[in-house]
């Protein structure tokens, strides 16, 4: 038998972390970017204070953690907040997405704030969460009305042949992809097995208990 | 410029499938072999930089940079393996270009490292047969080819037994059985299907594929350990690779040297001896130029690296491209057409699911044009598989329905329903006027001229693929599918990354460049053993094929050497 070379190694330390990262990301790396590819590492030890946003502003950072946490709250196991999704959300604005896109996000969420103005005269932050939860059930709905997208093309922009995706299914597909690969996500919330060693076609469900979380 | 060292027995160029095996092949008979890569060293494990890294420890999460890729990735970015995770393994777009007609596109999916894309590669492992062989003679397209599965059968065992195949004896003519490692799972719902096509279609199959993930240990690696992550490197070495496999075993004999970073310009050639006797080489790094003498040269750099290193290989006898004195050279690239099938639901098994991230799917090997006398007809050339596989939604449904809150979490923390997608494999017929030749003025970085592709499907291929649809529907509908819709993504040629058939063998020298035995039909000390070499397409995955090709080609020019024919 063949054992795992490097033992059973499912956590790094931070010194590999950041020799992986400068060569997955090609080499020559600077080091707010390396420090940047690790937030992913390091949310968890990270405490909200001493973590600064790069795309949003604080009131929009607390803004996406509230949203997040009425889509996927914390029940028997932890919500989106405590899972960093928020934190993940702004990466992913900061970094992956092109500048238009990322507008078209920050004015989605400009638009929750003036759709909960109309409706009960506050800021989103503001209100009663019975209402907001009331305000993201009739985004949900309007969203899911128009034709169904492919996913992983829900983030992208509207272009000539296709309209733009509502922002109410970017913001959820966003929470739901930095929930369940988030560690609260995948090894409490899911079931995960980084090196399974075996596969077997046909179990009952209640062996593995919950959804793979990859 | 004459080559200025102690020339090596051979020189390999390139070290992924066909590179790997060369080396392999030529080091075991004891022949002092130079391999050359054009891209970086990796060494096995330690390189493997991703493999470890959890979700939440990938810096986007896999979902990677949209921006980045749209600059600097945008061919390669379609690929099905491409991420975040794998990234380092495929060539940068922006750093190597090539040339396609806007209306023309070409997906060129390159790796370019040591091991090239074997690191990457489906895996899938296949036998030609006759039906194959023949295709050309029969439906006269391309030119016959110079073996028959008799000639090949000694050399694709050969090579299944040091590559680790598993998969499952089905005992048909036109899918030879070889010798496997026992086949991996098919899973609840694939078996209900199963039973469901070949109820409703006698003569059709279903099987799991035969693919070079070890589902036991073999020739001292370890078997796969169902991640399901291939494309990041495998320390287990539960995948056949160059870096897990060949050049482990050619460097065993102590007659293996590796240069990486060192790009291939040109083959020289000695028109005084009617040989070549060496590669002109550029540094990828320094950019200097440096020539290496060898007694066999062997190109193994990819179909259309291949092309373009002899063509770019100018001399007064060949003032297009060594070894061109066909005209074929660069011509009748091949791919297969894909990215079209169909999909459904399997109802029930709700209480069902699978143990494990199996690495492969499942086949329908062809059934079209196999020359029984009771066939359907139907209005095309050769035929086509179809590749599978069904799974249970998993967590991403949620972002496709309504719903919020503890109810939806509640929800995705269970499976959703068995959901099976075919997608068909179509064979490419030969066509002189799919080709890559050099752009006079545009050059690269290390001033080769830029290749320019030149390819598109016929009508043959677009009537293989509404058939795939068609068919898969049917399949699935009659094997008690729900929700069944086909589905085409309209691929440009390049998509499958099965690309072949720039220089290809045959019996004349007027219409190929290879003979039978992979030797250049102008210069016998010449070798080309890559994807390049084939003369029709098939339509199964071709990489066992170029695997066995090598290996008997590598066979063949040791004995002329020793004979003193070379």
């Amino acid at each position: 038998m063949t054992r795992n070379p490097r033992g059973a190694q499912e956590t790094i330390d931070r010194r590999e972390a950041l020799r992986r990262a400068a060569l997955l990301l090609g080499g020559a790396l600077a080091a707010p970017t390396v420090a940047g590819v690790l937030a992913g590492c390091q949310a968890a030890r990270v405490p909200d204070g001493a973590w600064a946003p790069r795309a949003l502003s604080r009131a929009q950072v607390e803004l996406v953690a509230a949203m997040a946490e009425h889509i996927l709250p914390e029940t028997d196991t932890p919500g989106a907040r405590a899972a960093g999704v928020h934190r993940f959300i702004d990466a992913m604005l900061a970094e992956s997405f092109p500048p238009s896109e990322r507008e078209r996000f920050l004015a989605g969420l400009a638009e929750v704030d003036a759709r909960a103005g109309r409706t009960s005269g506050h800021r989103f932050l503001q209100c009663a969460p019975a209402d907001q939860r009331a305000l993201l059930e009739v985004l949900d709905r309007e969203a899911f009305a128009s034709p169904p997208v492919p996913l992983s093309t829900t983030w992208r922009g509207g272009t000539s042949d296709e309209p733009a995706v509502p922002f109410f299914r970017t913001m959820k597909e966003l929470t739901l992809v930095g929930y369940y690969t988030s560690e609260i996500g995948a090894t409490r919330e899911l079931h995960h097995a980084p090196v399974p060693g075996r596969y077997d076609g046909c179990v009952p469900l209640a062996q593995v208990g919950r959804t793979w979380a990859v | 410029m004459t080559p200025h060292d102690e020339p090596y027995d051979a020189i390999v160029v390139g070290s992924g499938i066909t590179g790997g095996w060369a080396a392999k092949e030529l080091c075991e008979k004891g022949l002092k072999t130079l391999v050359l890569e054009r891209g970086r060293h990796v060494e096995h494990g330690r390189d493997y930089v991703t493999e470890w890294l959890q979700p939440w420890q990938l810096p986007h999460r896999g979902r990677g940079e949209q921006e980045l890729y749209d600059r600097d990735y945008p061919i390669q970015s379609k690929n099905y393996a491409f991420g975040e995770a794998t990234r380092h393994f495929f060539v940068n777009d922006r750093e190597h270009p090539y040339i396609t007609a806007e209306d023309q596109p070409f997906r060129w999916i390159r790796g370019y490292q040591l091991g090239g894309r074997s690191l990457i590669w489906g895996r899938l492992c296949w036998r030609w047969s006759d039906l194959d062989f023949e295709a050309n003679l029969r439906d006269g397209h391309g030119v016959d080819w110079p073996i028959r599965y008799k000639d090949l059968a000694p050399w694709y065992a050969h090579v299944e037994r040091f590559v680790g195949v598993s998969g499952e004896r089905l005992g048909l003519a036109h899918l030879p059985d070889g010798d496997f490692l026992p086949p991996w799972e098919m899973n609840c719902a694939e078996h209900v299907v199963r039973r469901g096509i070949e109820r409703a279609f006698p003569g059709r199959h279903m099987t799991i594929t035969r693919v070079a993930n070890l589902t036991e240990p073999h020739n001292g690696r370890g078997r796969c350990q169902a991640r399901n992550q291939c494309a990041r490197g495998c320390s287990y070495g539960g995948y056949f690779s160059s870096l897990s496999a060949t050049l482990p075993a050619a460097q065993k004999t102590g007659n293996l040297t590796i240069v990486t970073d060192a790009i291939v310009h040109s083959v020289i050639y000695d028109e005084r001896k009617d040989r070549a006797v060496g590669v002109h080489v550029i540094d990828r790094n320094t950019k200097q130029t440096l020539d290496y003498a060898g007694r066999l040269i062997f190109l193994c750099a990819s179909s259309l690296g291949t092309a373009q290193i002899l063509l770019n290989s100018k001399t007064p006898r060949f003032p297009t491209g060594l070894a061109n004195s066909s005209g074929e050279l660069g011509h009748n690239l091949m791919d297969h057409i894909s990215k079209a099938g169909a999909s459904g639901t399997v109802p029930g098994l709700e209480d069902k699911y699978v143990y494990g991230r199996r690495p492969t799917g499942t086949y329908i090997p062809r059934f079209r044009n196999l020359g029984g006398n009771r066939e359907a007809k139907v209005a095309f050339l050769r035929g086509y598989g179809i590749q599978g596989g069904a799974a249970r939604a998993g967590w991403s449904r949620g972002a496709e329905i309504r719903g919020l809150g503890a109810e939806l979490k509640q929800q995705l923390r269970e499976p959703g329903p068995w959901q099976l997608t075919l997608q068909g494999y179509g064979e490419c017929l030969p066509r002189h006027e799919n080709y890559v030749d050099l752009d006079s003025e545009r050059k690269d970085e290390w001033g080769i001229p830029l290749l320019r592709v030149h390819c598109a499907w016929s009508d043959n291929e677009r009537a293989i693929l509404e058939d795939v649809k068609t068919q898969s529907a049917e399949m699935l509908d009659a094997a008690g599918c729900k929700d069944v819709e086909t589905y085409d993504h309209d691929g440009p040629p390049g998509f499958s990354v099965h690309e072949m058939g720039t220089a290809r063998m045959g019996r004349d020298p007027k219409t190929s460049v290879l003979n039978a035995h992979n030797q250049t039909h102008d210069v016998p000390n010449l070798f080309v053993t890559d994807g390049a070499c084939m003369a029709s397409s098939s339509c199964v995955n071709p990489s066992l094929t170029y695997m066995a090709l090598t290996a008997r080609a590598v066979d063949h020019a040791v004995s002329e050497l020793k004979r003193r024919n070379l």
